[in-house]
């Protein structure tokens, strides 16, 4: 289950933080969100790390924490998106396959997203269409890794 | 759970260093950092130290390469119940540290330390070291004996030198005792126990199992200390054995024991030196290693004592010796494990070592987002504990989690921040700012951070971190915290300040912000002009120049554009405008604030500011700057909510552009609803030593001179000098529109002041003429019909302006001996001198406006009178004033009764008086060109006494200027008769002579002439002036100049002969001033005729006279003739001499009183160009006829 996306900016600076979790842990996952960025910078420092065989974009799994698993996904504009979940007992392939899956969906959310002309790039992203876009998007993913 | 735990610390000797009898905490650092030095001790330099007493145990010691380690423990520490399972946890042995000055009784210190190291009873060698003893200790013997080791008092190098052989000793020592411990074990019964085997009643099971463990046991500590020996082979023989006995008891616990502490010896052996199969190889073991602390876990005394401790130990350990960023995800995933297991660990200080050391590796590896959110954990653990130590660590692991959140306090930063900043003077923000802009984003995390330093320094005790940490809060994320939190914080901001001591200071500004408004430019009375030494107009062109008026290379300099200069003078205030917001819900009371100069040489004056809710505001900073040199103004200092903080004008910038980029929150400004962003870019400031400085003052007040139109008045503008510095140089000069209206300036009564010294004032005078209204202003100021719109008129620019340039050195290379002995640098560039505007604020009313010019022909015959005057007095023009004395009402019209006035012009003008005041004109004509004496005389004596025409408002007038007083003298005498002249006089060049430049020529002299009319006006008291009509005269005038302007060549005159006797001529004279009648019927009247020649040339002419009745028949000849005459009337032929007159006298004999009029004409012969041009005839050989103007005669009857 996505417990929360997150789109981080070139800099660093968080684009647009969504946490799907009726328990209020947002600060928690601020943190997980903003650790996970060490990794990122770590595989975007040291390319050549990363497994040839995927995709550049897909960052795979950063790390797991306590009982969230975060993964990434680099953009052309260096822009970042990650994705804490809880589903700790698929096995890696598929959460591969599934999650780049759901990250190609994300992206064109968030292309479309930002290619609003009023939209100004570093700026949080307040699209209210973006977000029913995306909890969508997570919706079809609960059920297709349900499935 | 100890802290700093590594695979090598097993090998690792415990010392104690524990200060005895009074020593001061920095003097036992001190000690102790010397101390500390000494950690490693190398086998071969203990060798001498050592005796085998007997066979020792470790065989296989590296005499060579080995070493022995100590660490040192500061203070001590309790012992710990894993002493048995890890020797390397047990004290071996205890430093005492005393400063002899401080405890002169030796033999108590000697007690202290005795019983201070009774309490670390695994303790096996003790020494005190006793440092800096005066010579009375030095030679008391009663110490002798006692550990305690004297170092006299010698430089540090010698110091530690003894120090280290000291060290050197007791390692030494250490080592015999070691073997001593080693051979003791081996045969003795020791028991080992460790706090996780039940301490209960003993069943015999439980014995049994005890006594066969035992020998594991004891090979592990064997092994252990002979780790601690620093022989890793001998350990490993032991640790083999150990893990042989067991695993065969299934004594876990201690396997895992004795499995690290192979991997140490494993790595002692190696010396330090990495490669991966090593690494593997630890890898392997240590997992191993791992995985039997885990299995030692018994669920029986799970409540009382884990071995989980122990497990994350390992985990740390190993991530500690992996921890490279190559191996990052390895690392990751110990240390992250290490996190999960860290939530199941029941001592909170275990918890808090492991946490502490999790953040550690995270920042050792480079990742500093999970160091701060681990440190952060440690900071909770701390707040746990409910004590003001723990706050403060608390305090402290927070401070150092604010860099990776991107929250730090400015004194953290450093200068070096500031040197980054200094770059952004281009007008692009430095890189690093905007970065740390982009991560403020992250404000959950960011105020979360900063109201736990808030939360724990306010527990800490420390008010100025709180008000630190309030102050960031606030500032940064004022937005997102509601009212009250606001009003919560600035309670705390208040709190903290009552406990700060008066005048504190904190690096982190708070409320308001403070952004750069503007530099009030130098007003326009202390302008300042760089001087420019290759001038003597120095004001002029400072700037190189070339021959362009447009550089397009200067133009695109950087620099130059927006790089503003500004020239401050010392002495002299200065303002600089700051605008503050305060975009909080609470009213911000700033005590005090001020500019910030770190270059020193400005005094800046304090000003208190308060600013409602929500409100921003623009105010003055002023100072007066001290020194020459630059000054730099990088922010203010403000004084608000009880300490003093610096705001940098740069910050505000650069997230006043973050806003605008939408990375900041929001623009504090523009939510407190001032003004729209402008960059204000610091300009360069310099200072420059004091210059003297003009103050002016009008006379009569400053405000605009009411003027009507073509009004002249003169104007006092009185200078004083208020600068401390005389005025050597000065010069006046016009600048702005209607520079003409200015006539005249003083300038000789200023340059005649000068040097002005200070305070010295000097009063100039300056005549003002105003000027005319255009159609558009008058028909505005018309539409309006007050006063008003011509004050509006005064304000939009179009007065002139009275530039003073002026300066202290009068002449810079002249006055270069006086520069060098003032100051050696002004030579090179001499001191600015000043510019100094005085608008002359001109206010034009309407006044008289012309309607239109008419010219006017009028003709008076004149009337024969007898000729009063000599011949002197007759010639030219003069006649007038002979008349104009005699008769009052002819002075206007200046009539020249010989002469008459035929063909008379006169210019007609129509004027109309708008205004509602009362005008009076006058007309006269200035002969200034003329130096004649007379004429001047003639020229005073018509602005005396001239009459003058009223007009009442809302009136017409008509006022006439007759022209004939323009003619010229001489036909060919003046400027247009030069031309002619020089036609006359050779006559080859007169075809040369285009009719264009005789046009111009011509033109020349009517404006000469029209210069000469002048009509003045005046209303009231006080005005008086000219009225512009130069245009309309010459419109009017332009069709018939020729023959306003050029006199006829001959002009002819009758007069009564001097025939009479004087007495008789007397009476007759006085009865013609009376009546004008002198001619008596039935008597014979002698008469003379006059031809004046006007040309230069003479004329020889033929000459007839007529005289004609009323009807006009010529009554002298016909039948019916009524005059008789006596002397030749017709043809008479003469020459007429250049410039002179010619008389020929006849008589008449009228029979009939009445009306006669003579009349004379003369046919010219021989006419030259210049007389058949004015006579406008062509033909070469037609005569020329020259009519002279009709006389009146009035004969009387009777007498």
């Amino acid at each position: 289950m996505i417990v929360c996306l997150a789109v981080v900016g070139h800099e660093n600076n968080p684009l647009y933080i969504q946490s799907f979790t009726e328990s209020d842990d947002a600060l928690k996952l601020h943190h997980i969100v903003h650790c996970s960025l060490d990794v990122i910078d770590e595989r975007v420092n040291n390319p050549k790390k990363s497994s040839p065989t995927i995709n550049e974009a897909f960052l795979g799994l950063l790390y797991p924490t306590e009982n969230y698993k975060v993964y990434g996904y680099l953009t052309n504009t260096k822009v970042k998106f990650i994705l804490v979940t809880t589903d700790l007992d698929i096995r890696d392939a598929d959460v591969r396959n599934v999650s780049l899956l759901f990250f190609r969906k994300f992206h064109a959310a968030y292309v479309d997203a930002v290619s609003n002309p009023f939209h100004i790039p570093g700026k949080k992203i307040t699209s209210k269409t973006f977000r029913e876009r995306v909890s969508s998007i997570v919706k079809s993913f609960g059920l297709s890794s349900a499935s | 759970m100890e802290p700093d735990a590594s695979i090598e610390t097993s090998s690792m000797i415990r010392v104690a260093v524990i200060p005895i009898s009074d020593v001061t905490p920095l003097l036992f650092r001190d000690y102790a950092a010397m101390l500390i030095r000494h950690h490693t001790v190398s086998l071969s330099s203990i060798s001498s130290f050592y005796t085998e007493h007997q066979k020792s145990p470790f065989a296989h010691q590296p005499w060579e390469s080995g070493s022995l380690r100590f660490k040192f423990i500061l203070g001590g520490s309790p012992p710990s119940p894993w002493e048995d399972f890890q020797s390397n946890r047990k004290i071996l042995a205890v430093i005492g540290i005393c400063h002899c000055p401080s405890a002169p009784d030796l033999r108590s210190v000697a007690d202290q330390f005795t019983a201070a190291s009774k309490t670390y009873s695994s303790s096996l060698v003790q020494r005190c070291f006793a440092f800096c003893p005066v010579d009375s200790q030095l030679e008391d013997e009663s110490v002798k004996g006692s550990n305690l080791i004297l170092f006299p008092p010698a430089d540090r190098q010698t110091q530690e030198f003894h120090l280290q052989t000291m060290v050197q000793d007791i390692a030494a020592s250490l080592l015999m005792e070691f073997e001593k411990w080693v051979l003791q074990a081996e045969s003795g019964g020791t028991v080992f126990k460790t706090p996780l085997d039940s301490q209960a009643s003993l069943s015999s099971e439980e014995v049994i199992k005890a006594k066969k463990r035992r020998l594991g046991r004891a090979q592990k500590t064997i092994g252990d200390y002979c780790l601690l020996a620093g022989s890793p082979v001998d350990a490993n023989a032991h640790y083999s054995t150990s893990l042989e006995l067991t695993r065969l008891t299934a004594d876990f616990f201690w396997y895992a024991g004795a499995m690290e502490g192979s991997v140490c010896a494993l790595l002692m052996d190696r010396m330090g030196h990495k490669d991966p199969v090593l690494e593997d190889e630890v890898k392997y073991r240590y997992n191993s290693v791992i995985l039997h602390y885990r299995k030692s876990f018994i669920q029986d005394n799970a409540q009382r004592v884990s071995p989980l401790s122990f497990e994350l130990e390992a985990t740390l350990k190993l991530a500690r010796f992996l921890c490279r960023r190559e191996l990052a995800s390895d690392v990751v995933e110990l240390l992250t494990a290490t996190a999960d297991g860290a939530t199941s660990l029941i001592d909170a200080s275990d918890k808090l070592v492991v946490y502490v050391e999790i953040a550690r590796l995270f920042g050792e590896l480079g990742y500093h987002r999970k160091a701060a959110f681990f440190s952060r954990q440690v900071a909770q653990l701390y707040l746990q504990q409910d004590n003001k130590f723990a706050a403060i660590s608390a305090m402290q692991v927070l401070a150092m989690t604010t860099k990776a959140y991107r929250v730090q306090s400015r004194a953290s930063i450093g200068p070096s921040n500031d040197a980054g900043q200094t770059h952004a003077d281009g007008g692009k923000v430095h890189h690093h700012s905007i970065v740390s802009l982009f991560e403020s984003q992250w404000s959950t995390l960011q105020m979360v951070v900063l109201r736990e330093i808030l939360l724990s320094a306010v527990r800490a005790g420390d008010p100025l971190a709180a008000w630190s940490a309030a102050a960031r809060l606030l500032r940064s994320y004022y937005p997102l915290i509601t009212p009250a939190g606001q009003n919560g914080l600035f309670g705390a901001l208040v709190n903290s300040a009552e406990r700060l001591p008066l005048g504190t200071r904190c690096s982190d500004p708070a409320l308001p912000f403070v952004r750069l408004h503007s530099f009030p430019l130098h007003s326009s009375q202390m302008d300042i002009v760089k001087r420019n030494p290759a001038r003597e107009d120095w004001w002029a062109g400072a700037a190189p120049s070339g021959p362009f008026i447009y550089t397009p290379f200067s133009k695109g300099e950087p620099n130059n554009s927006n790089k503003q200069e500004l020239t401050w003078v010392v002495g002299e205030p200065v303002q600089v405008l700051v605008e503050l917001a305060n975009p909080c819900g609470f009213e911000v009371m700033v005590e005090s604030i001020y500019l910030s100069v770190h270059s020193g040489n400005l005094d800046a004056f304090p000003v208190s500011v308060s600013l409602p809710p929500n409100s921003s505001k623009v105010i003055t900073l002023s100072g007066i700057p001290t020194n020459e040199g630059l000054v730099s103004i990088p922010g203010c200092i403000v004084h608000c909510f009880g300490v003093i903080t610096e705001h940098f004008f740069k910050e505000v910038d650069g997230l006043i552009i973050g806003a605008t980029q939408g990375l900041v929150l929001s623009d504090p400004f523009r939510s407190c609803g001032a003004a729209k962003f402008k960059n204000v870019l610091l300009p360069s400031i310099t200072v420059v030593p004091s210059l003297p400085l003009l103050v002016s003052h009008i006379a009569g007040g400053d405000g605009s001179v009411m003027l009507y139109e073509g009004e002249i008045r003169d104007v006092w503008i009185s200078l004083a000098n208020a600068g401390t510095v005389p005025v050597e140089q000065a010069h006046i000069s016009l600048s702005g529109k209607n520079q003409d209206s200015v006539v005249t300036v003083a300038s000789e009564t200023l340059r005649s002041a000068l040097p002005l010294k200070p305070g010295a004032e000097v009063t100039i005078r300056v005549t003002l003429k105003a000027w005319q209204l255009s159609k558009t202003d008058s028909d505005a100021a018309a539409s309006k019909g007050m006063p008003g719109s011509s004050v509006r008129q005064a304000k939009d620019g179009s007065s002139p302006l009275l530039l003073i340039h002026y300066a202290e050195c009068a002449d810079v290379k002249g006055n270069k001996n006086l520069c060098l002995a003032r100051e050696p640098e002004t030579v090179s560039a001499p001191p600015p001198g000043r510019r100094l505007v005085i608008p002359l604020n001109i206010c034009v009313l309407q006044g008289l406006s012309f309607v239109k010019a008419r010219l006017l022909s009028m003709e008076i015959p004149a009337r024969i009178g007898e000729a009063c005057s000599t011949q002197a007095q007759l010639e030219r023009g003069n006649t007038e004033q002979v008349n104009g004395s005699e008769r009052h009402a002819d002075r206007l019209v200046k009539i020249d009764p010989n002469r008459g006035s035929w063909g008379l012009r006169l210019l007609e003008l129509e004027l109309y008086n708008p205004t509602d005041v009362v005008f009076e004109t006058s007309v006269s004509v200035d002969m200034e060109n003329t130096s004649n004496q007379e004429n001047l005389s003639d020229n005073i004596s018509a602005e005396h006494g001239e009459p003058k025409t009223r007009i009442d408002r809302d009136y017409t007038a008509r006022v006439l200027i007759p022209l004939e007083n323009f003619k010229l003298p001489v036909l060919d005498g003046s400027i247009l008769g030069n031309s002619f002249q020089n036609n006359g006089t050779s006559g080859s060049r007169n075809n040369s002579f285009s009719e264009k430049n005789i046009k111009a020529e011509l033109n020349a002299s009517i404006k000469n002439l029209i210069s000469k009319i002048k009509v003045r006006w005046q209303s009231g008291r006080n005005s008086s002036g000219e009225l512009d009509i130069k245009d309309a005269i010459q419109a009017a005038l332009q069709a018939s100049v020729m023959d306003v302007l050029l006199p006829d060549p001959l002009t002819f005159g009758f007069r009564l002969a001097k025939a009479s006797s004087g007495d008789i001529n007397v009476d007759r004279e006085v009865k013609s001033c009376v009546s004008g009648d002198s001619i008596i019927a039935h008597e014979m009247t002698a008469m003379e005729v006059l031809v004046r020649n006007n040309t230069k040339e003479a004329i020889r002419i033929n000459l007839s006279i007529a005289c004609k009745d009323v009807a006009g028949e010529n009554c002298m000849e016909g039948d019916k003739a009524t005059v008789l005459w006596e002397g030749v009337l017709s043809g008479i032929s003469m020459e007429v001499p250049p410039l002179e007159e010619v008389k020929h006298a006849f008589s008449l004999y009228f029979l009939i009183p009445g009306e006669y009029t003579m009349l004379a004409a003369a046919m010219i012969y021989d006419a030259n160009e210049v007389l058949r041009a004015r006579a406008r005839s062509d033909a070469l050989d037609e005569p020329i006829f020259c009519r002279g103007p009709p006389y009146h005669v009035r004969v009387s009857g009777t007498r």
